[in-house]
């Protein structure tokens, strides 16, 4: 099925492409969105990674899915998209908002706030100042395992890399992440 | 009773997986270490907030906007456009205005050289003498020629004998 719209797609059924596009398009702007958070980036990236499948659709063989093939082209192209743009300086303590410290110091005292929109944005934004010290392919991995729960296969999966490469990764970057933390909690 | 567990056995514990993905031994132990160690406290609390803000980050999602296919489409078309339409074409479109620029002005250059006529050197210094003309606030008729000269010389030695 997955293999009959590419082909279609390739000799420039116009219609198919779309389908996939329609079919396809939460995957990768959910994998766009580990990447960036700003809805413009994640719809930059998502489109580039469109065209980019759109010239690479002879090389799909169909051996595994479509999603799959799009992810990868998706978490490649977003990885070559934050390789090539200014790196974030690291955080200090200093910069925390009061709304993160104070998120912080309700959970280290064991009365975690109830779980709201706002908490979570604000969690989220947290996670986004701890991973800034580590490199986007760390971030990547990390995120993927400790975020979404992807078991190290998956990740080689999406990224091309050896199971063995993404263990690293991903035990180098829960350490820097948690010394990070432990930075932050005894500001 | 104490924890026969090392620091450095439980930091290795929490640096190997996320503490949501611990299994219940696993956390039982570094809590029970945690309980008399006070660096080992502080590491299993940044270890365990590091999954709870990693958990939140990986809830947002962007989703796509309803004209997000629209858009992939049209710039597929544009992107099949440049890619039909040949080098030599391409680089002809970007270059065109400053090439035609280019003629232009060597055209203009060219009209200026041939059609207006030359100036001769007499021509010039003659241009050059009535500026003099001018800037010393005198005309050509107001000189006198050498002849007018020596004969106004002449006439007044000849009126003082």
């Amino acid at each position: 099925m997955d293999l009959d719209l590419a082909r279609q797609a390739q000799v420039g059924d116009e219609s198919a492409f779309a389908e996939i596009v329609r079919r396809y398009s939460p995957r990768v702007f959910s994998v766009a969105s580990r990447f960036f958070r700003q809805r413009s980036l994640v719809e930059e990236a998502a489109q580039e990674v469109f065209l980019k499948a759109y010239t690479q659709l002879g090389s799909f063989e169909g051996r595994g899915s479509l999603e799959g093939w799009l992810t990868r082209i998706a978490t490649n192209t977003c990885l070559n998209m934050v390789r090539g743009a200014k790196r974030r300086p690291e955080f200090t303590v200093s910069d925390l908002t009061d709304d993160e410290a104070s998120w912080l110091d309700h959970q280290s005292a064991g009365d975690g706030e109830a779980p709201s929109v706002e908490n979570e944005l604000v969690a989220s934004d947290l996670a986004d100042r701890v991973l800034s010290v580590l490199s986007p392919e760390d971030q990547q991995a990390l995120l993927m395992i400790d975020g979404e729960d992807a078991s190290i296969k998956e990740v080689a999966e999406a990224t091309g890399w050896s199971e063995s490469k993404v263990k690293v990764r991903a035990f180098r970057a829960r350490k820097k992440v948690r010394e990070a933390m432990e930075k932050l909690l005894g500001r | 009773m104490p924890s026969k567990k090392t620091a450095k056995h439980i930091t290795e514990i929490l640096d190997n997986a996320s503490t949501s993905a611990l299994s219940e031994s696993e956390l039982n132990e570094v809590r029970a270490h945690a309980l008399e160690c006070g660096s080992c406290r502080s590491t299993y609390e940044a270890a365990r907030l590091s999954a709870v803000v990693l958990k939140s980050r990986a809830h947002v999602v962007v989703e796509p906007s309803p004209f997000f296919q629209t858009r992939v489409m049209a710039a597929l078309r544009e992107q099949r456009e440049t890619e039909s339409v040949p080098a030599f074409a391409r680089l002809w479109k970007s270059a065109k205005v400053l090439v035609s620029s280019m003629a232009l002005t060597t055209a203009a250059l060219g009209v200026l050289s041939f059609a207006l006529p030359a100036t001769t050197p007499d021509e010039q210094a003659l241009s050059a003498y009535s500026a003099e003309s001018v800037i010393m606030g005198q005309t050509a008729d107001d000189q006198l020629s050498y002849e007018q000269v020596l004969s106004t010389i002449y006439e007044d030695d000849d009126d003082a004998r």
